[in-house]
């Protein structure tokens, strides 16, 4: 009898295809997929341990820095939880300029997310097509708050700065063209030929599975589970939320999630400039001590912090629950499991939009 | 000049490949040289291919304080890249530590005790123009006429 043998194929850390470091173990027979398994700990700092008996303000520029490319939200989660703690309530244009950085900061991660996936799909026109839109939300970004990338433009009590009128106004002539944009991109995304062959029923997650694995985000959304954290912010509820929820769960599903939240967010955006009353965009506040578990939706799901601070404002205990976590393990899993081919590893594994910066800190 | 030299130095000044490596960033930094690849910034027009391949690479681009995990794979990884070639720190982080060079922290910066670090670009993160000028500028210092001065 001929023996089949079994491969175990590794991918990864460096790899042309991964932004970050992180090493796939695969068991393949021939083709198929047996089992697969995510390898992290090579961007492990510390930034925990760090924080740890360091006062608020300094600890607000380490959380900006646990993930690069989501920055906005570990800053406003941070901040809203220590102000949670301390009672103190922002003034209204500030909670409606904080949710237009954290949505064009979220729009920013969702199309470096579906560019990363075309890319691996090696559909490169429309990937530097999606890249080349990215640079308008980051110039907006960079417009309002400063700096391209770790801004920490939210601070206790309000926002550093207020939006004047000239920058409200190129704000919205850029979302204008980021909607005309990407209208296009979608259309050539939904009718590829080869886009449909390489995405369409590839990594499929059903919704019982994304269930008992606790997928969260966009991965968990396409997959048809209503979870989305935004719904119980006041400032997003009285800007009329409703999360994006798409029912196939394969490859192409939870990149058309993340393209139908890009636009959710331009209008978000819309909706929170037209509500902006002028006024005051920074209260003051003392922090207090105290304990919270405060959640907030980053890009790729919900995110958690949990944190103890002291009466001189000092950061006694903290732990940070990211979303990647979960989104990793629930694509080797249950994802990568039974693909039906060595090449589609990559793309599910980049289409479940993995931040290992995040998940190791 | 040997026309050989002549041709090498002709054929590297349009050919940099280039590999990045994370050895414990943020990622704000490797997203940075992502966004070089963007038709704002177009950094294929100088001849500067971003592959992510040590065994094709020219120039290794470093981000990030390094962590345990890297101590033999970053030394590992700069043995398999051919000769000439460069590495190039981007960002704070492997030049000081950055953030993240405080008391009770698991990284071990900087990076130039590990491998030689030809270039530093400081910034959290540096805007992607500073990252092509600084490719584009250092390469044909290390390149050119290679062969020539090894003698």
């Amino acid at each position: 009898m001929k023996k089949t043998v079994d491969i175990s194929l590794p991918v990864g850390p460096v790899h042309p295809l991964f932004k970050e470091p992180c090493r796939i173990k695969c068991e393949t027979r021939g083709e198929y997929v047996l089992s697969a398994e995510v390898e992290l700990g090579y961007v492990k700092k510390g930034i925990e341990r760090i924080m740890r008996g360091r006062p608020w303000q300094e600890v607000m520029f380490l959380a900006e820095r646990v993930c690069g490319i989501c920055s906005v939200i570990h800053n406003y989660t941070f901040i809203e939880a220590v102000e949670k703690i301390s009672g103190i309530t922002p003034p209204e244009r500030a909670a409606y300029l904080r949710v237009i950085v954290n949505e064009l900061d979220r729009m920013q991660s969702h199309l470096l997310a579906n560019y990363s996936y075309c890319y691996t799909i090696e559909h490169e026109t429309l990937a530097m097509y999606i890249l080349n839109l990215r640079e308008t939300v980051m110039d907006q970004l960079e417009l309002i708050t400063g700096a391209r990338i770790t801004c920490s433009y939210i601070v206790p009590g309000g926002v550093r700065w207020d939006l004047p009128d000239e920058k409200e106004e190129s704000l919205r002539v850029a979302l204008d063209h980021i909607d005309s944009e990407l209208r296009r991109f979608v259309r050539i995304f939904e009718t590829g030929p080869f886009i449909a062959l390489r995405s369409k029923g590839i990594g499929i997650l059903t919704k019982e599975a994304a269930e008992a694995a606790h997928a969260v985000g966009p991965t968990a959304r396409a997959s048809g589970i209503s979870v989305d954290c935004r719904s119980d912010h006041p400032t997003y509820q009285a800007l009329g939320f409703t999360p994006v929820v798409r029912q196939e769960g394969d490859n192409y599903a939870r990149i058309m999630a993340r393209f139908e939240e890009v636009f959710q967010s331009t209008n978000l955006i819309r909706a929170a400039l037209s509500r902006m009353k002028p006024g005051s965009v920074r209260g003051g506040g003392v922090i207090r001590a105290g304990a919270i578990q405060y959640r907030a939706e980053a890009p790729r799901g919900e995110l958690l912090y949990d944190l103890v601070t002291d009466e001189y404002g000092r950061i006694l205990e903290i732990a940070i629950q990211t979303p990647s976590i979960m989104n990793t393990q629930v694509c080797a899993h249950e994802m990568l499991t039974d693909a039906e081919s060595a090449a589609d590893i990559t793309s599910i594994f980049i289409s479940s939009d993995p931040c290992i910066a995040c998940t190791e800190r | 000049m040997s026309i050989i030299q002549r041709l090498k130095n002709t054929v590297r000044s349009r050919s940099i490949h280039v590999c990045y490596v994370n050895v414990g960033s943020c990622n704000g930094c490797d997203i940075e040289i992502i966004a070089c690849l963007s038709p704002r910034y177009d950094i294929e027009q100088y001849g500067i291919y971003v592959h992510n391949n040590p065994r094709e690479a020219d120039v290794l681009l470093i981000t990030g304080a390094f962590s345990p995990q890297w101590e033999d794979k970053l030394k590992q990884l700069w043995e398999k890249i051919p000769h000439p070639k460069v590495a190039i720190a981007i960002g704070n982080c492997p030049i000081s530590g950055c953030v993240f060079n405080r008391p009770e922290t698991l990284v071990d910066p900087p990076v130039s005790k590990h491998i030689p670090i030809a270039a530093e670009i400081p910034g959290c993160p540096p805007r992607p123009t500073e990252i092509i000028s600084t490719i584009l500028s250092l390469a044909p210092l290390i390149f050119k006429d290679y062969e020539e001065k090894k003698k």
